[in-house]
């Protein structure tokens, strides 16, 4: 276990040093899991609205789709976008493949059912009564939505938070589309991939405590975001 | 004003709502009684415009608002659809602005009450200063002003139940829609709550529609009754219903009975209550027979068979002029109305016990 106290003390020794390289993944790593987290809660979020106060034809499959979408491996999404993005595939000529671009799609499409379904879940939990007694009041559909989402908040401020802790642990996909490219689309979690199979433990533990401390930043925040406790 | 025609609602594959008609007219008070799961709160629901029948039109002024979702294939509910001749249909966001619910068990929205009652206003786009104006006085007249600044954890179930009242009156609706207002409410508030909805109702003509369980409420304050049973408009329960004024002593009688003064008759009812009063007689505490019989009934009225109803197989409602107009319903057996070969015209005597008749 000499390896573990060596690890932390060499990466406490990283954070203080300020690292340009360190700080350049660390930065990369938020920007992406950032952008990824917006694009998929923002997509996914009205999706889960509509699949769960919405009655139309086919509901229960879409359900079933963005559940088992839950399940799906990330080397399997990094797989298939590989496909879609390489030269030779559909999207080739966007020219996103080893780019962050592409790990922000990786990640949107793997954020994005964790989004839609848990957000269905939230506001199925908010009592009818809210919608009706919004609607009555004279509320139109956005405002009552809106008047819902307030119920729900703090189970939609869990799905951002599961949607960003997704995206920020992500490493199958990003490997795959980003390259784990030094200085380009080299990411937190690729870069401790790396060093951990090249034997540099204390790099990959600093980079490893850096990833923990950039999702508690980011609960702290949006706890601080839900405001007050109470009803 | 409100009005829903030919309306069945399916809820799950059971029929939980069969109305061939439901008229609630301009600046009535109409109350809806029933056991739970009657229909009662599916039926505010059709008319507060936030549920869309099966089957069947809701219409509010006479024009169309929502279509049955099954009766037009999938274009239902659209007015444009609408056979020619006949008035344009209503959208439903300007309909539903006119009529609000309360619903049994209210629930407030997260945020202060002051908060709550003004949710109607902002939905509206009504500025804030007009809006404090409106939202004080019906919180005053509701008693709530003392609570605006609660949230909704803070208040009783009954203060709960003002609030959502206040919330709904608040935006001035043309049609006010309750579901058990006064559940979680003490006799006191019940009857405040009631002189505020009947002073909303003389000032500006507020059309109310209420369910209730509690008969007394809705035979005192209500000026039409509708008895719901298993989804349809049943017939029995509001009838014999008389608005009486008791005398203050029973002098020279046994103590708790009262002769009541109704029309030309007088009905023994024992009650120790005193002033302005309903009477009801249940339709199934009379006894009808032909010739008169000694008996503990201290009501015993010969009169005329007017009417005889089958409105259900085995149910036979019999009703009998018992002097000067005033007629009684009385609901008898198939077999007891062919053995007394009960038609109209024919001479009846009504007799029924002074503890049968229910004093409100």
């Amino acid at each position: 276990m000499d390896f573990l106290a060596d690890g932390f003390r060499r990466a406490l020794a990283l954070l203080l040093s300020a690292d340009a390289e360190v700080y350049g993944i660390a930065f990369l790593s938020f920007k992406v899991a950032v952008v990824a987290t917006v694009i998929a809660c923002g997509i996914g979020i009205p999706l889960g609205f509509v699949l769960a106060t919405r009655a139309f034809w086919g509901r229960r499959v879409a359900l079933t789709v963005v559940n088992t979408a839950l399940a799906f491996p990330t080397v399997v999404v990094g797989l298939l976008l590989y496909g879609l993005l390489s030269r030779r595939g559909p999207l080739g000529g966007v020219g996103w493949l080893y780019t962050w671009q592409a790990i922000v799609v990786g990640d949107v499409l793997l954020a994005l059912p964790i989004a839609a379904a848990l957000s269905a879940a939230a506001v199925q939990g908010v009592d009818p009564r809210i919608r009706r007694t919004a609607l009555t009041l004279g509320a139109g559909r956005w405002r009552a939505a809106w008047t819902v989402a307030r119920e729900a908040r703090f189970a939609l401020a869990a799905v951002i938070t599961a949607a960003f802790g997704q995206v920020v642990a992500e490493v199958g996909a990003a490997m795959i589309v980003g390259g784990n490219i030094r200085g380009e689309t080299r990411t937190l979690t690729t870069a401790v991939a790396l060093y951990t199979a090249q034997g540099d433990f204390g790099l990959a533990l600093a980079l490893g405590v850096i990833l923990l401390v950039l999702a508690l930043i980011v609960n702290v925040a949006l706890q601080l975001l839900q405001g007050r406790g109470h009803a | 004003m409100l009005e829903l025609r030919g309306v069945r609602h399916v809820y799950e594959g059971r029929v939980v709502l069969d109305l061939a008609q439901f008229a609630v007219p301009r600046g009535s008070l109409i109350a809806i009684v029933g056991h739970n799961g009657s229909g009662k709160s599916t039926l505010l629901r059709l008319l507060a415009l936030l549920e869309r029948p099966t089957a069947g039109e809701v219409l509010l002024d006479g024009r169309v608002v929502w279509a049955g979702s099954a009766s037009k294939g999938f274009l239902a509910g659209r007015p444009k659809g609408l056979p020619i001749g006949r008035p344009k249909g209503l959208p439903i966001g300007r309909a539903r602005r006119r009529v609000t619910l309360v619903e049994q068990r209210p629930m407030l929205f997260r945020g202060t009450v002051r908060d709550n009652l003004g949710y109607g206003l902002r939905a509206r786009g009504i500025r804030r200063t007009e809006m404090s104006r409106f939202m004080e006085t019906v919180a005053e007249r509701l008693g709530v002003t003392p609570l605006l600044e609660r949230r909704r954890h803070e208040l009783s179930d009954g203060e709960v139940q003002r609030v959502a009242v206040a919330r709904a009156l608040v935006v001035r609706p043309d049609v006010l829609l309750l579901d058990e207002p006064v559940s979680s409410a003490d006799r006191a508030a019940a009857q405040a709550l009631y002189r505020v909805l009947e002073a909303e109702r003389r000032e500006r003509g507020l059309t109310i529609c209420l369910a209730s369980h509690q008969l007394e409420d809705a035979y005192r304050w209500a000026d039409d009754i509708r008895a719901l049973a298993e989804g349809r408009l049943s017939p029995v329960t509001p009838e014999n219903l008389f608005r009486v004024e008791l005398p203050a002593a029973a002098t020279a009688k046994p103590a708790g009975t009262k002769h009541v003064k109704v029309g030309p008759i007088e009905i023994a009812v024992m009650t120790d209550k005193i002033g302005p009063a309903i009477l009801a007689v249940p339709p199934t505490d009379i006894f009808v027979s032909t010739v008169p019989a000694r008996s503990s009934a201290r009501n015993v009225f010969p009169g005329r068979v007017t009417r005889v109803a089958r409105p259900r197989p085995g149910e036979v409602h019999v009703a009998a002029d018992v002097g000067g107009g005033v007629e009684l319903i009385a609901v008898v057996t198939e077999e007891a109305a062919r053995e007394l070969a009960l038609v109209p015209g024919l001479p009846v005597v009504y007799a029924f016990k002074a503890s049968a008749v229910r004093v409100f």
